[in-house]
């Protein structure tokens, strides 16, 4: 072996060793509240903090729901929207303008999270509160507008700022793949006499597994998200089917619980077991986008 | 005639999409600097060299944070870029050795991961063992953010320099890490710088990792051992308070970290041809 790799392995061994090290320090902390509680701390919704261990209680289920919830109302709005807008960026911008449309949403993909978080508290919130106010004086009967005296600070709210929020994202993977189709299938497909709905329809299906892949990575990516989404949720222990009602994600949970958790006997281990079904949730979307992926773009 | 309906539909769908994507991101931008700018204009220069005043007390200013901000920006590339760099150059040069297939894989998801996990976690093995909160801690959680990008970056970078390059540098005698830094790395030189700069954008604007390693303070005596603030901590917290001359020195620390992101982004991002 020679010199210069011997030189090199330290570092490279730093980059696994940091997330081996980061699974067995979830798993290690968790331990204490999974031999109180077992698997209960994922299917209960309690949250009782007390001086006294004995009394102590968590159930993180309503996160979970918070979590799931969210990013699936973003990956709804994201998908429709991220799959037209590929298709008008490659198909109807001239070659020469569609960097003025690339670059503004490559800064928004890598822009600080908490300028969305700001946004969506001051200006994004209020906003939506007048719409759910509207529906539910209107349309109180259907359960996903049912919730009494909307503040704005909803699964919706945290659902429509994540959509924002990896929309630039979910749109790159999906126009770098439009893009790339050969020149000669679209030609083809035009030559038919097809109108340009027929023909991005069957250019569609030829990246169906890269569509698929950008969805799974952008609900990734809105499971994880921490601060933006704790500013709009509205931080409550709530499990409700309503798009209005206020409720928690595991990532807001953690950020706005940990700061005096050391205060309770069971509470940091109840948070260490919230990061690790979160660690288990983000590993396992983005490992299979990751896949379908790669196996497209070697195909 | 139905044909020409649904192709007519179909334009309106795209056209309506692209106007969706786009504005929310339009309206972001805007409104950082449409509330942003005015505060900066009155709370004048002192807003980046003053302290947080008392809730509804005029003016002041967020230099803790843009100390605690450019402290931990620089820890963290000190400590991360070399050690991405050198993962990077690894994973390039024995592509297939089996530390490599396998790092290519944890890099990938280290770029997704996300980043409140990083901040637990060197809560727990940095800040815990220390008793404080610190900018030391809070700049190793930054640099475990920015390894993923800078070494990808690195990675492709040295990757698309042609061999006979190298092959040219071994024909000379030189060893191989003379060959590596000399020649390939200068060759790809803009992918690299890429890739930093990105790296280091992405870090100049977190928030989640910070909030349980630096801990964020409103007064800090400047030590790294102790807890610190940044730009996007304050702002985290900020708005969280009801006062009005808080959220309004929210706005103005947002178009701050907004002009750093910016500067530190583009010139990377504009660097790339795509």
């Amino acid at each position: 072996m020679d010199k210069f790799k011997i030189f090199l392995i330290p570092f490279i061994s730093v980059v696994f060793g940091i997330l081996v090290l980061m699974l067995a320090v979830f798993a290690i902390n968790s331990i204490p509240i999974f031999q109180r509680e077992g698997l209960a701390i994922y299917t209960e919704n309690v949250w009782i903090a007390s001086e006294t261990p004995e009394e102590e209680r968590y159930g993180i289920l309503a996160a979970i729901y918070g979590t799931l919830y969210t990013s699936l109302i973003a990956v709804l709005i994201v998908l429709p929207i991220s799959i037209g807008f590929s298709i008008f960026v490659v198909d109807f911008v001239p070659e020469r303008l569609k960097e003025a449309f690339i670059i503004p949403t490559d800064i928004m993909a890598g822009m600080p999270t908490i300028l969305f978080g700001i946004w969506g508290i001051f200006l994004l919130a209020p906003f939506l509160s007048g719409i759910a106010d509207f529906l539910y004086n209107t349309c109180s009967f259907i359960p996903l507008f049912s919730y009494y005296n909307p503040t704005g600070f909803s699964y919706l709210t945290a659902g429509v700022l994540l959509a924002i929020m990896v929309l630039p994202f979910a749109s790159s993977l999906i126009r770098e793949a439009y893009r790339a189709i050969p020149v000669v299938y679209r030609e083809a497909a035009y030559s038919l006499g097809l109108t340009r709905f027929e023909v991005a329809k069957i250019l569609l299906g030829y990246i169906k597994p890269a569509i698929l892949a950008a969805t799974l990575l952008a609900f990734g990516r809105a499971v994880g998200e921490t601060v933006a989404v704790s500013l709009v949720i509205g931080n409550a222990f709530n499990i409700n089917p309503s798009l209005f009602a206020p409720g928690y994600t595991i990532s807001s949970l953690i950020a706005n619980q940990f700061g005096n958790a050391f205060v309770y006997e069971y509470m940091p281990s109840a948070l260490f077991s919230a990061g690790l079904a979160l660690f288990a949730i983000g590993l396992v979307v983005n490992i299979v986008g990751l896949l379908v992926l790669r196996r497209w773009t070697y195909a | 005639m139905l044909r020409i309906l649904k192709d007519y539909l179909f334009v309106v769908f795209v056209i309506a999409s692209a106007a969706a994507a786009i504005i929310p991101l339009f309206h972001i931008l805007f409104s950082v600097f449409y509330n942003g700018i005015p505060v900066l204009a009155k709370y004048g220069m002192e807003f980046l060299t003053d302290t947080l005043p008392p809730p509804n007390k005029a003016g002041g200013g967020i230099f803790p944070a843009i100390y605690g901000s450019l402290t931990m920006i620089l820890l963290s590339s000190l400590l991360g870029i070399p050690l991405a760099v050198f993962a990077g150059v690894f994973i390039a040069e024995y592509p297939n050795n089996p530390l490599s297939r396998a790092a290519r894989v944890v890099l990938m998801i280290m770029l997704e991961f996300p980043t409140i996990l990083v901040g637990l976690f060197v809560m727990a093995i940095v800040v815990i063992p220390m008793g404080t909160f610190s900018a030391i801690a809070g700049a190793m959680a930054l640099t475990i953010v920015m390894l993923p990008y800078v070494a990808t970056y690195t990675e492709q970078a040295i990757r698309s320099v042609p061999r006979h390059y190298k092959e040219a540098g071994y024909a000379l005698g030189l060893k191989k890490f003379r060959v590596v830094f000399s020649i390939t790395l200068k060759m790809a030189k803009k992918g690299f710088m890429t890739g930093l700069l990105i790296g280091v954008a992405k870090v100049s604007g977190e928030t989640a990792p910070l909030i349980f390693t630096a801990g964020n303070v409103w007064r800090s005596t400047g030590a790294l051992n102790e807890p610190a603030g940044a730009i996007p901590l304050w702002i985290y917290y900020l708005v969280q308070q009801p006062y009005a001359n808080y959220h309004e020195i929210a706005w103005g620390a947002a178009v701050v970290l907004l002009t750093i992101f910016l500067a530190i982004f583009l010139p990377g991002r504009l660097m790339v041809r795509s």
